[in-house]
């Protein structure tokens, strides 16, 4: 709920309000002004949506709100409704998230500027319904933008900031700005909420669909056949394909300077694609995705005091990844500790950690890496947890290399 | 160009009446009071060594010989009627029409003392209407011609379908009466596969036309259509699916478009399986079809399972519209699209319509309307609608149906159906036919 007499501290905002991570994704969608909106409920998403529909009906959304009956349907509805012009929004997690996924891996490919939120949830089986990136890791090579939050207030900033991302002129593609299900979805902080003037002068005009549309004012066909052995079809696809990578490559540059633009009207800066924490002098680091990075950040302050010099790189852009300044980042150490809150299975490690090693390996930079494993199904990562993790990630400094996971939970 | 309207005369259900000659005595008596045959323009002639009857009876051609042969101008086509007039006054008795015809349409009475011929009854022939089984027909379409050939037809010429494809009929007709202010639909299947939403950047449709999942058609159309709306556009979202783009794996998009009655005219193209990709069963395949996953062999004698009824289930949604529909009788189709294309500007719409395909069914390309046909009339594929809060409404009510082997014996895919399967396949007809009519309240 609302309680507008907290003190504001930022300049562009209307309110301070204490609210949840899934609130403050529903503030976000009220300021971007969608046009449709499609919902079904999935824990731990389901507040979010709840929150939405319940903005729509108190009129502070003026949106078409669908009740779908399946996240299929939920996206194939968002399709159309881009097709048509309109900029749309969900949400969605796990096995809904699974259940999406036919129209989710087609979306990218289609260039329609969605936004929808993933409020990331670990994959059955066992059957869960708890906190975790596997949905969202697992998904990573479909062509969608992919963005970790770390607070509430950050998922609130970063999904307003998504549309004039995936609205870019030279990005054209879907956004899903993904926040830790249960301890951002549900943890409950101070969240400054910004000036609807401010934020429409920051969107600006929408830009949906310029590109691909069905309208009969402009009829084309969508989505012919396109490919085979002969005739223009290999070159065509290559040309789709490649255009979708160079969308994913401009996006880097178009994500930096939504985040510049929104520090400067709004007085909160995040580092759009990689954050180094206490790097610079550092000879070792953590890296970590999403909500667990600040208790990561105690345990390195609190190495930092016994003299230990280790520093941490937080990524934020996950896909496209951001491999300059993952590298940038990566060159002021000797050894680095990759903590995921997935795990890649093919190559017995977290997800994060594999794309790391590219990184080293394309920098010419062969340091000690480790990867450890925590969080999984709703597990909490505390401080010591990660002060653990230090402790491993140094020893790979002195030569105590590892070649399977650490399992941070394991003897939880 | 004008297009006229014709008697149609089916031999199999003439035989059904053993020479009632109903037809004759009606005619006879309309034209001379009389109920001597000789005085009637229409007979029918035994058909030789176990042939069917066939009918004697002015064609009203388009190209006719008996003009062409008259000396005196007493016979002429009349351009506005397309009947072949005659006038008394100008005829010389020379009798050169009925060695001119090869239908027997133009017969000499020799009470009279002249020749005469049909004149269809002013648009109202008395034949027809005394025929109790149906042979004869008076077939209206030609109106459908007359009005609809002027509109565009909105897919390109040389779309790819096999020879004799009813799904590509039923395309052109749909669509070119829908209009242009129109967003077409249609996921995967023939529709596409014949080059409508077309390959490599080209397209076969002059509409804006889209190539959706397999599976999310009707939710994808929900949120466009949803959009222009909220736009204040008004567009028709229209879908052009298979069977089991509808009724299979895009069910769940289907179903729930229904229930939320989104404004959406949805067209089902059943050809009873997914016939694009080499007719594989789906769950509109008939009991006893043969089918490339539902084989003929010793342990298996084609599908073993019922179809579902899919029509029944749109209806059960309680959407604004629904109907079914068949090729064969056009007229009704078109009445049927005009509704539903004004239900779809208030809810959901759906159409089933029933198409045989010639190439999976395994029937000559030349026996689609045929097939269609003998589908309605052996009551395997009724032809009903439902408006939202009605009843059902039985649109060609069959009374007298042809046993459903005269259906079943058309298509190879029912060519190895033994005694059981077929008695089987009878009492799912009248099972179904009795469900229809507890919702059409008989």
């Amino acid at each position: 709920m609302a309680t507008p007499a907290l003190k504001l501290k930022h300049p562009g905002c209307a309110q301070s309000i204490v609210c949840d991570g899934n609130e403050a994704a529903a503030w976000a969608v009220a300021l971007a002004r969608p046009d449709v909106v499609a919902v079904y409920p999935i824990t731990p998403q389901s507040s979010l949506v709840e929150y939405v529909s319940q903005f729509i009906a108190d009129g502070k959304i003026e949106a078409e709100l669908m009740n779908v009956e399946g996240e299929h349907s939920v996206l194939s509805a968002l399709h159309g409704a881009a097709l048509a012009g309109g900029r749309t929004y969900t949400a969605t997690c796990g096995p809904g998230l699974a259940f999406m996924f036919e129209p989710y891996w087609r979306t990218p490919g289609m260039r329609l500027p969605i936004v929808a939120s993933l409020v990331t949830r670990d994959g059955i089986t066992p059957q869960c319904v708890w906190g975790g990136q596997q949905d969202a890791m697992t998904m990573k090579e479909t062509g969608w933008i992919q963005i970790y939050c770390e607070t509430v207030q950050e998922v609130l900033d970063t999904t307003v900031m998504a549309y004039r991302i995936a609205e870019h002129h030279d990005v054209m593609l879907p956004v899903n700005i993904c926040h830790d299900g249960n301890y951002l979805s549900y943890g409950v902080t101070q969240v400054e909420v910004p000036e609807q003037s401010a934020v429409d002068d920051y969107l600006g005009e929408k830009n949906i669909n310029w590109h691909v549309a069905l309208d009969p004012l402009r009829p084309m066909a969508v989505d012919p056949l396109t490919g085979g052995a002969g005739g223009p079809g290999p070159a065509k696809f290559v040309a789709y394909r490649k255009g979708l990578c160079q969308g994913m490559q401009n996006a880097l540059g178009v994500i930096e300077q939504a985040h510049a633009d929104w520090a400067e009207i709004f007085g909160r800066d995040y580092a759009p694609l990689v954050e180094e924490y206490r790097l610079d002098d550092a000879d070792y680091a953590l890296v970590t995705i999403g909500s667990m990075t600040g208790a990561a950040k105690d345990a390195v302050d609190s190495a930092r005091e016994r003299g230990q010099k280790v520093g941490l790189i937080k990524i934020k852009t996950f896909r496209p990844f951001p491999v300059a300044a993952m590298t940038r980042a990566l060159k002021k150490v000797r050894a680095v500790g990759v903590v995921d809150r997935s795990v890649h299975y093919g190559w017995d490690c977290g997800p994060l950690y594999q794309e790391v090693l590219s990184c080293l390996y394309r920098a010419g930079q062969p340091i000690a890496a480790g990867s450890f494993i925590g969080g999984l199904a709703g597990a909490d990562l505390t401080e010591g947890h990660f002060a653990r993790a230090i402790e491993r990630t140094a020893q790979l400094l002195a030569g105590d290399e590892f070649d399977s996971p650490v399992w941070l939970n394991e003897h939880d | 160009m004008t297009a006229y309207n014709t008697i149609a005369f089916d031999p199999s259900r003439c035989e059904l009446c053993n020479d009632c000659d109903a037809c004759i005595t009606a005619c006879a008596q309309v034209k001379s009071g009389s109920d001597d045959p000789l005085y009637s323009r229409i007979k029918i002639v035994a058909g030789f060594n176990g042939n069917p009857p066939e009918l004697a009876l002015c064609r009203q051609c388009g190209d006719p010989e008996c003009v062409k042969s008259c000396p005196s101008t007493a016979l002429t086509k009349n351009p506005d009627t397309g009947l072949i007039d005659w006038e008394k006054s100008l005829c010389v008795d020379c009798l050169l029409c009925t060695v001119g015809c090869s239908y027997g349409g133009i017969t000499y009475n020799a009470t009279l003392k002249h020749v005469a011929k049909c004149d269809l009854c002013d648009g109202d022939p008395a034949c027809v209407k005394a025929c109790p089984s149906g042979a004869l027909s008076y077939i209206t379409s030609a109106g459908i011609f007359n009005e609809q050939h002027e509109r565009e037809d909105l897919f390109v010429p040389g779309l790819s379908a096999c020879q004799g494809c009813n799904s590509e009929m039923i395309m052109r007709h749909s669509l070119r009466k829908v209009g242009p202010d129109t967003v077409l639909a249609t996921p995967p299947g023939c529709i596409p596969g014949m080059g409508s939403v077309g390959f490599n950047g080209t397209t076969g449709t002059k509409v804006p036309v889209f190539h959706p999942l397999l599976t999310n058609t009707a939710s994808m159309l929900a949120g466009l259509k949803k959009q222009y709306n909220r736009m204040g556009r008004n567009v028709t979202a229209m879908a052009l699916a298979g069977d089991g783009g509808a009724g299979d794996v895009g069910f769940q998009s289907l179903s729930g478009a229904a229930e939320r009655n989104d404004q959406i005219l949805f067209i089902c193209v059943d050809n009873e399986g997914y016939m694009n990709t080499g007719m594989q069963a789906s769950g509109s395949t008939s009991y006893g079809s043969w089918t490339t996953t539902t084989p003929v062999g010793s342990e298996m004698k084609g599908k073993r399972t019922s179809q579902k009824n899919l029509a029944m289930i749109m209806m059960n949604h309680n959407c604004e519209y629904v109907a079914t529909a068949s090729t064969a009788f056009v007229e009704d189709y078109y009445e049927k699209l005009d509704k539903a294309l004004a239900a779809s500007e208030r809810g959901f719409a759906y159409l089933h319509i029933y198409s045989p395909c010639p190439t999976g069914w395994r029937f000559p390309s030349s026996q689609t309307i045929e097939v269609c046909r003998k589908g309605v009339e052996t009551n395997f594929a009724p032809l009903w609608e439902y408006e939202r809060g009605g009843d059902l409404h039985f649109t060609h009510p069959i009374d007298n149906p042809l046993p459903v082997e005269a259906y079943l014996n058309l298509s190879g895919k029912y060519r190895h159906v033994n005694a059981e399967q077929l008695a089987c396949i009878q009492q799912q007809v009248n099972e179904r036919v009795r469900t229809l009519k507890r919702y059409a309240g008989q």
